[in-house]
């Protein structure tokens, strides 16, 4: 469509695509409340006041400068005609000065609305990132997709470059539209009528060809979700697919599947392919059109040749806002179903921050009183649990999993509200206490290490971010990773390469002890840290954690009874109760739960 | 890549054919409304104007059916093109061993399949249609000007090289840039990714705003990049307008001089210039999307040839002693070479005992003599090292060990998903290289470390490595001969549908209770027909295990290998999978792999791994006697250990 310039004036280029598309087939995904979303959206452009006037006054001028190029065209193509060389010359200044008035505010548009768009985007992401910060854990656990929240990195992007652009299009569309229809009246009526004719054809047909083909590129798209959705699992799964014997049906399910994408896709391009064609025909029809009335009315003495001329650009540029702002539609719609999806999250409560009290001189004494709690309305996970730890002591929580362990740290750390009872450290409500005050000193480990893509000093020093190089290295060897970091080539500048991929779990493990080390903390919470260890590796974790335990209250979360007998006090879970307490021999004497317990993982398999 | 168009070189010849129609359609459009304006509007002829209309208007439709024609067989070209090479690449991946695909990985592999491929459809589709017609429209537009007249191609001559050298200096300038904002893209997501996995380590150790000036960091820089890339490229299109314009102005300076000189110029001509001017200076522009496009995709067919071009290794090897011993006769070699030829390209097995097994009778016998293995990519550290053990029928092994001693490894070996590098792997009695790897595969049921299901019903996952036939046929009683042919089969198929289902079910679910899978599934809102969702998100690892040991249970294999496959059971579970298993498959030969001593204590015999070696055998009351290692483990995971989490 492109192509076919007609009697071109001014001109303008196709955009130059450097990126990457999207594979193929678009979807329109409808927002659910467009109003109130746009209404949002825009106060991020209002955020950017002056880039925002600048580029909306950017685009008139273009709007304006476009207009006038085609009737000056056309003086001079008259003056041309009638041989009024004095006047030929005027017109041909005015039309260069036009030009090139043009092309600068089309530039100042351009630089304006990328610059709008990059600090939208940046605001935008600033504030998704922000509020991911701020969240509840419940949040994250509940919505723990770490690919719609980096998708929503890219929607971000997505939206504010098609509202940026969508605004100068829509604005200088309307301007457009507007004043051609103006100036055509202003010459010549009836020949704008007839004009008008065809450019109503053509959008007929535009939504009619494009309606038709919305169904085809989304029954294509579907055909291609399938065969990413195959080959991602058949290649991943490879190793099923080999110990199975199952190549060949595999690959006669992807022809099959190939074959349908294929079908679909010539459907949908030679629909799509004859879209240009088409409408390269109609408006050439229209164009002929024009000529022929033209012509007559011309012979009439109602016009002159100029205006002809002047009128076939005007009609290009009458239907060519037209057929934009009906595809804007549908990318807008796109767009700000993206950024319902932003906002969405963007509107979710911050974690709750209040208590401003500190315990000076804290001793650690923690204490649980009937506290009740649950994930999900009716499915409780605590009943009634209480449980005191004095300052220094070991207690260790053992169970089946779903029995609450984890859950007591969850609370323990702030992550969740109670549902009743309250939880104490030293005597004061946890609730009360300064939320950040509580969690620096409280240090946690997981089963699941988490490392950042940083150097291993920066890693470490994540519990303490003042702590000297010394105090980093002394942790490093409490938490018994000196020797391995020092092996590294850069030591302890090493950066971690995909949050510590190279590095073995236990390897990781340890760099998460040194980090709670370092943050030195009066409560030290073990989260099942050795569990997806191996035993040979789990002695040198041991050793750390001995270390680490000294002089702290500890709480340990164990699956396997080995590692917790020389604990204080055994706290021994099940649905959400405590069923019985007491130290390793304490237990084994009673013989209830624990026992069972321990007498399943000492005497297991023996059928 | 020729060879692949070969198959449509009709398309790939019809359609620039047609675009040739379009073409002309398009090139003689403006001289004919030259024509209009000088012979009828200016002459005050009203019969030119009608006559001239008419032969546009034909000439249009003429034209637009060409375009659409063209459309037509470029899109065929290019899709079945895309089609084919679709095919072949997943056809060989699929015939990949583990080592190649290892090399690859399967991430890239993906990649290739989809995005590569539909990148070099792009380029076929380019280059039957819009290289040939950015190509004819160029040279016929400078054709066209330079008849209206010459001076007129003089000013196109002019603007000419600056629109190119705007155009080559913006794509020089902007390009590396697009590769510094992928990365700093990948940063940025990188950081709100792990931001968001260690959620609980940032607030714990209250770090939120250290990460969010982190974070701000990242974005910053990417935005930067980003908005430098946007103004290189914004001076792109005003300048080239600038250029374009400059000539319209000069088109209507020369025309308008040599009206008023010697008139031999029409105003009408003048207009026809003007568009000719910008056909031809467009089409700088377009060169460079096309340019654009070619070299992305030249990158992507590299990657697919890549594919296309390693050649699939790993089959098997025909043995001399065998040719001598099972097939005397002359016919002998190429009745077999047809039958492993057979075996590998029939899609739906026909039963064993067709090729050369060693032994026609189950047996499910393994032996390692003097086994030495090391990763290809890691030729110089052998994972194992010289292993010798036998296993017979129905015996249950354990292997223990600690993570990387080559537990894994060792099981891997049996079903030739690699080769030993040194030694021989045999089963009953046969190398595994010179077994033929389908008959081989289908003895063999392995169930991985990382349970892979695929989104579909936990029905349909359990029936996934079974053929229908042989579920509903062997399923009766367990460890029945499996000893059918073609005709046996041709039978079964002539059972009703319901029957079959049914029978297809009860087999389901009996292999599910083995696996312990049942009361999981059966408490799902659809049972047996809840769906998985991709990757198994929706299913915890237990329960993901399970359903993989129903899958290979259900296959109802003669040799069973449990790759730590119990890990994510508790112990009540993992108990009962045991209990299960030694009941109802007591004739199959068992391995399982494990770190916990509660789940190898009641194998037969034990081996012990360390670093690559078998450092001891026997039972569990033998090793806890004889073996120091055994012992310290054992110690590890039950004795009363220092202390712990």
């Amino acid at each position: 469509m492109a192509e076919n310039n007609g009697n071109a004036g001014a001109a303008s280029a196709p955009k130059v695509d450097l990126r990457r598309r999207a594979p193929m087939g678009q979807e329109v995904e409808k927002p659910k409340n467009m109003r109130e979303t746009i209404g949002r959206l825009t106060r991020y452009f209002i955020q950017a006041k002056r880039l925002l006037t600048g580029l909306l006054l950017a685009v008139v001028a273009v709007t304006v400068t476009s207009l006038i190029t085609p009737s000056l065209q056309g003086q001079a193509i008259d003056a041309i005609t009638e041989r009024s060389w004095q006047e030929f010359r005027t017109v041909l200044l005015l039309l260069l000065l036009a030009f090139v008035a043009n092309s600068l505010f089309s530039l100042a548009q351009t630089l304006l609305a990328a610059r709008l768009s990059q600090s939208i985007v940046r605001h935008m992401r600033y504030d998704l990132f922000y509020k991911i910060d701020h969240l509840p854990i419940a949040y994250l656990d509940q919505h723990s997709n770490g690919d719609v929240m980096s998708r929503m990195t890219n929607d971000i992007e997505n939206i504010s470059n098609t509202v940026s652009q969508s605004l100068a299009s829509l604005l200088s569309g309307v301007l457009t539209i507007i004043g051609t229809v103006a100036i055509m009246f202003w010459y010549c009526p009836q020949l704008t009528l007839i004009t008008m004719l065809t450019v109503i054809l053509t959008v007929l047909v535009t939504r009619f060809m494009s309606k038709k083909m919305r169904v085809v590129y989304r029954r294509r798209a579907a055909a291609l979700g399938r065969l990413n959705g195959h080959s991602e699992e058949m290649i991943s799964g490879y190793r099923t697919v080999l110990a199975y014997n199952r190549q060949e049906r595999t690959k006669e399910e992807f022809r099959e599947l190939s074959d349908s994408l294929t079908k679909e896709g010539i459907r949908a391009e030679i629909l799509g392919g004859s879209m240009g064609p088409l409408m390269n025909a109609i408006s050439t029809l229209g164009f002929v059109i024009v000529a022929a009335f033209g012509g007559y009315f011309a012979l009439q003495g109602m016009i002159t040749i100029g205006v002809i001329s002047a009128f076939i650009i005007y009609a290009k540029q009458f239907s060519r806002p037209i057929n934009e702002i009906a595809q804007l539609y549908g990318s807008l719609q796109t767009a700000v179903a993206g950024a319902e999806r932003v906002f969405e999250l963007m509107d979710q409560p911050d974690e709750d921050n209040s208590g401003t009290e500190i315990i000076e001189n804290m001793q650690g004494n923690v204490s649980f009183r009937h506290v009740n709690f649950s994930y999900l309305p009716g499915k409780q996970v605590l009943y009634d649990f209480n449980l005191e730890v004095k300052s220094g002591q070991k207690i260790a929580l053992v169970g089946a999993t779903g029995s609450g362990k984890t859950t007591v740290v969850n609370l323990l750390m702030r992550f969740y509200p109670l549902d009743s009872g309250e939880i104490l450290i030293d005597g004061k409500n946890i609730m009360d206490l300064k939320r950040d005050w509580l969690r620096h000193n409280t240090a946690i480990v997981l089963q699941d290490t988490v490392l950042f893509s940083d150097t291993i000093e920066n890693n470490i020093k994540y519990g303490n971010p003042d702590a000297d190089d010394a105090t980093m290295a002394n942790a490093a060897e409490t938490g018994n990773c000196a020797a391995f970091i020092r092996r590294m080539k850069n030591g302890y500048q090493t950066v971690l390469k995909q949050a510590g991929a190279s590095l073995s779990h236990g390897q990781r493990q340890l760099l998460n002890i040194a980090r709670a080390v370092i943050a030195d903390p009066k409560i030290l919470i073990l989260d099942e840290a050795t569990s997806s260890v191996d035993t040979r590796t789990e002695q040198g974790i041991q050793d750390a954690l001995v270390n680490l335990m000294k002089n702290r209250t500890s709480l340990i979360i164990a699956h396997r009874l080995s590692t917790i007998q020389d604990a204080d006090v055994i706290v021994v879970m099940d649905k959400g109760r405590v069923v019985e307490t007491g130290t390793h021999d304490e237990l084994l004497q009673k013989q209830g739960v624990y026992y069972g317990l321990y007498m399943a993982q000492f005497a297991g398999n023996q059928t | 890549m020729l060879k692949y168009l070969k198959k449509y070189w009709f398309y790939c010849l019809l359609a620039p054919l047609f675009m040739m129609g379009e073409l002309s359609m398009d090139l003689l459009q403006p001289d004919m409304m030259a024509t209009i304006v000088d012979d009828g509007v200016l002459a005050s002829n009203m019969e030119v104007i009608l006559s001239e209309g008419v032969r546009m208007v034909l000439l249009v439709l003429f034209g637009g059916t060409c375009g659409v024609l063209c459309g037509v067989f470029a899109n065929i070209a290019a899709q079945e093109f895309g089609n084919d090479v679709r095919k072949d690449l997943f056809s060989r991946i699929m015939d990949f061993s583990f080592e190649q695909t290892d090399r690859f990985t399967t991430g890239s592999l993906v990649t290739r399949i989809t995005n590569d491929v539909t990148q070099v459809e792009q380029m076929v589709m380019m280059s039957v249609r819009s290289l040939v017609r950015c190509v004819f429209m160029f040279v016929g537009g400078i054709v066209m000007l330079y008849r209206q007249s010459p001076r007129f191609a003089m000013v196109a001559a002019c603007g000419l090289p600056f629109v190119t050298v705007i155009v080559v200096f913006t794509l020089k300038k902007v390009s590396p840039l697009y590769t510094v904002i992928q990365q700093k893209l990948d940063r940025v997501n990188a950081v709100m990714q792990e931001n968001i996995a260690g959620a609980r380590v940032v607030k714990a150790y209250v770090r939120e705003a250290y990460e969010l000036e982190h974070f701000s960091e990242a974005n910053n820089s990417l935005c930067d990049t980003n908005l430098q890339a946007q103004t290189i490229l914004a001076f792109l299109n005003p300048a080239v307008n600038i250029v374009l314009n400059l000539c319209v102005v000069g088109v209507l300076y020369v025309g308008g001089y040599t009206v008023q000189h010697d008139g031999s110029i029409t105003p009408g001509q003048t207009m026809a210039a003007i568009t000719y001017l910008s056909l031809i200076l467009m089409r700088i522009v377009f060169f460079a999307n096309i340019f654009q496009t070619f070299t992305r995709a030249s990158a992507s067919w590299k990657r697919i040839q890549e594919v296309l071009d390693t050649p699939v290794v790993q089959r098997e090897e025909i043995p001399e002693e065998a040719q001598k011993e099972k097939h005397p006769a002359d016919t002998g070699m190429p009745e077999m070479a047809a039958k492993v030829q057979a075996a590998q390209q029939d899609s739906s097995f026909t039963g064993a005992g067709t090729a050369c097994a060693a032994d026609v009778n189950r047996k499910g016998e393994i032996e390692f003599r003097d086994v030495s293995f090391a990763y290809p990519d890691d030729p110089e550290n052998p994972v194992l090292d010289h292993i010798s053990f036998s296993v017979k029928q129905g015996e249950t092994v354990a292997v223990i060990g600690s993570t990387g001693c080559g537990k894994t490894s060792l099981v891997q070996l049996i079903p030739r998903f690699y080769d030993a590098t040194e030694g021989e792997v045999l089963v009953d009695g046969q190398n595994v290289r010179t077994y033929p790897m389908q008959e081989l595969r289908d003895k063999i049921g392995i169930v991985q470390q990382k349970a892979e299901l695929f989104s579909r019903s936990i029905r349909e996952n359990i029936l996934w490595g079974s053929e229908e036939e042989e579920v509903s046929s062997i399923r009766g009683a367990s460890g029945a001969p499996e000893g059918t042919n073609g005709s046996g089969q041709e039978k079964q198929m002539t059972v009703s549908d319901t029957d079959r289902n049914v029978r297809e079910m009860e087999a389901v679910s009996r292999a599910a209770r083995i696996a312990q899978a049942e009361d999981f599934i059966l408490r799902t809102a659809d049972g047996y027909e809840t769906q998985v969702t991709e990757g198994g998100h929706s299913l915890s690892g237990g329960q993901k295990q399970r359903i993989s040991i129903a899958r290979a249970v259900l296959k109802n294999p003669e040799i069973l290998i449990f790759d730590d496959s119990g890990s994510a059971l508790d112990l009540k579970t993992e108990a009962a999978l045991y209990e299960a298993l030694n009941r109802e498959f007591a004739k199959t030969t068992r391995i399982i792999v494990a770190q916990r001593i509660f789940s190898v204590k009641g194998a037969d015999r034990i081996l012990v791994l360390d670093n690559g070696r078998i450092c001891a055998s026997g039972t569990h009351e033998e090793l806890l006697q004889n073996s120091e290692v055994y012992r310290e483990i054992c110690r590890s995971q039950l004795k009363k250990g220092e202390i712990g989490a």
